[in-house]
């Protein structure tokens, strides 16, 4: 019973992390259709920005580390959107041709990690240390901090999408472009107000996750791939769904990894994910009907 | 207040506008008249600044708004009302109409301009908190049309109102948008046939095939 209930602790608080991710991943997509396949890279560059902070060099405090990340993710993702994807959006196949260019953005993050910081990996020194027992349940204290930080920074989101006129904007050009163009929205800024924001959430979570998982140049593809899987399952542009389907992924891994093993954790997601695809195309929340 | 000056315009390769031309003078209701597909939405999101312009010149107010885009052209107070709605299916209507007040000049006069609407249409009062989606269609133009009031038009271009609509429902429609004008707001009205419009408008434009055939000042008795 205890065990279950650990494995369970374990799946919820690593779902609040991957759910950081997934949701930057579906809001760039849910507004402006791109599939950002840099998002995994913009994962490690947070950790090795972080790190060079915090460890490599200036020795901050992390929090005020994070101080400076979040406006620099911000101006990063901004500096996408209108760098690369902007000129490409009207043209033919923009959707094909923007996976392509932030594809090529990846390795260019990658390879620039690489090159600055070497090939190794890094780790951040955690925040807190310690254990946290109750009634023989034991869960790391740095686990559950992540798990409520993370949940903040969910919530803080679905907030600003829900009761701010900058994210009813958000929302109103995920569902409809045209009527937000009527009603005076520009929708160049919106698209990159979700790409800045996307790039800090997915930024941070590399961050609160270098402790645990070692950042490294080509690490940010593991995240990227859950994420994707996640967003799919959740049904492509909903951050809501993506918020369900984190827990779901990440409490049906941490039961795989105890039972069957850690190599058989995807495998397990994916055929999660094909079982509901069969059953509902446009995945549990999916905003589109096509 | 507008005056829309040899314009052409395309839909991919199709050319859809041929020099068109158009005025719509202050506190005017102006109507187009023309048949499915003889470009009178092409002229319309053309003059909206939501499909772009080859040539020709558009005149607001004195200033040339050529190539604007139409977040720009709702800050100058021209405000298209889409003839397929273009509502945002999954927030209240309430949200619907805030967005409409989404410019800052407009956003000075929402609360004034929320009044308006909830009088003017006491149904979306009621159902304010409703996901437009689940909206009837004439529910759902009622919404269309409070959004563009939000807005805080000075010219509103209405897109066929009626489209989708039972004909009692279109009647009321129109009725409000000539109360609009009477009350002062200039209007460019897309519809498809004149008999509708009796006695509500002060000039008409027929267009067809991209080209307008005739434009009725004076004569309107004997048009009607």
């Amino acid at each position: 019973m205890t065990q279950t209930l650990e494995i369970l602790l374990s799946g919820i608080t690593q779902g609040a992390v991957y759910c950081v991710v997934a949701v930057g991943l579906s809001l760039v997509y849910g507004a402006s259709r791109i599939l950002n396949f840099a998002h995994g890279s913009l994962y490690s560059l947070g950790g090795f920005l972080a790190w060079w902070l915090v460890a490599g060099g200036l020795n901050l405090p992390l929090w005020m580390a994070i101080l400076i990340l979040i406006p620099t993710l911000a101006l990063t993702g901004v500096g996408i959107e209108r760098v690369i994807i902007r000129p490409l959006r009207g043209s033919d196949n923009w959707k094909i041709n923007t996976i392509m260019v932030t594809l090529g953005l990846a390795f260019i993050i990658e390879n620039g990690l690489q090159l600055v910081f070497g090939p190794g990996t890094r780790t951040i020194p955690p925040f807190v240390e310690g254990v946290f027992t109750f009634g023989g349940i034991s869960l790391s204290w740095y686990k559950i901090w992540i798990c409520v930080i993370s949940l903040s920074l969910v919530g803080g989101l679905e907030y600003f999408l829900s009761s701010t006129r900058y994210g009813q904007a958000i929302r109103a050009v995920s569902q409809d472009m045209q009527g937000a163009n009527q009603v005076g929205i520009n929708v160049n800024q919106v698209f990159a107000m979700t790409f800045a924001l996307s790039v800090v959430l997915t930024g941070i979570a590399g961050v609160l996750l270098a402790p645990v998982f070692l950042v490294s140049p080509l690490g940010g593809w593991a995240p990227f791939l859950k994420a994707f899987v996640i967003v799919v399952l959740g049904g492509l542009g909903s951050t809501k769904g993506a918020f369900i389907a984190a827990f779901i992924l990440a409490i049906l891994e941490s039961f795989v990894i105890f039972y069957i093993g850690p190599s058989w954790a995807m495998p397990a997601w994916l055929l999660m994910l094909i079982l509901v695809l069969m059953i509902r195309p446009k995945g549990l929340f999916g905003v589109w009907e096509n | 207040m507008l005056e829309v000056k040899d314009i052409n315009a395309f839909y991919g390769d199709f050319h859809v506008l041929h020099q068109t031309s158009l005025t719509v003078g202050k506190g005017e209701l102006v109507a187009v008249i023309g048949a499915n597909g003889h470009g009178k939405s092409t002229l319309l999101k053309a003059i909206c600044g939501l499909t772009p312009v080859k040539s020709g010149e558009i005149i607001l107010n004195g200033q040339n708004v050529t190539g604007k885009c139409a977040p720009d052209l709702v800050q100058e107070g021209l405000v298209y009302v889409a003839e397929d709605r273009r509502l945002f299916p999954d927030m209240t209507v309430l949200e619907n109409l805030q967005l409409g007040a989404y410019t800052p000049a407009a956003r000075q006069h929402e609360k004034r301009n929320l009044d308006r609407v909830f009088s003017l249409y006491p149904r979306l009062a009621e159902r304010r908190d409703q996901l437009c989606r689940s909206l009837s269609g004439g529910e759902a133009q009622m919404v269309a049309l409070g959004r563009g009031l939000m807005s805080n038009p000075s010219l509103l271009a209405i897109d066929e109102p009626s489209l989708g609509l039972a004909p009692n429902l279109t009647e009321t429609m129109l009725k409000t948008v000539s109360q609009l004008n009477q009350d002062g707001l200039t209007v460019l009205l897309v519809e498809q046939s004149l008999a509708l419009l009796k006695g509500m408008i002060d000039r008409v434009y027929s267009i067809e095939e991209g080209i307008v055939t005739s434009n009725h000042t004076d004569n309107m008795q004997e048009v009607l």
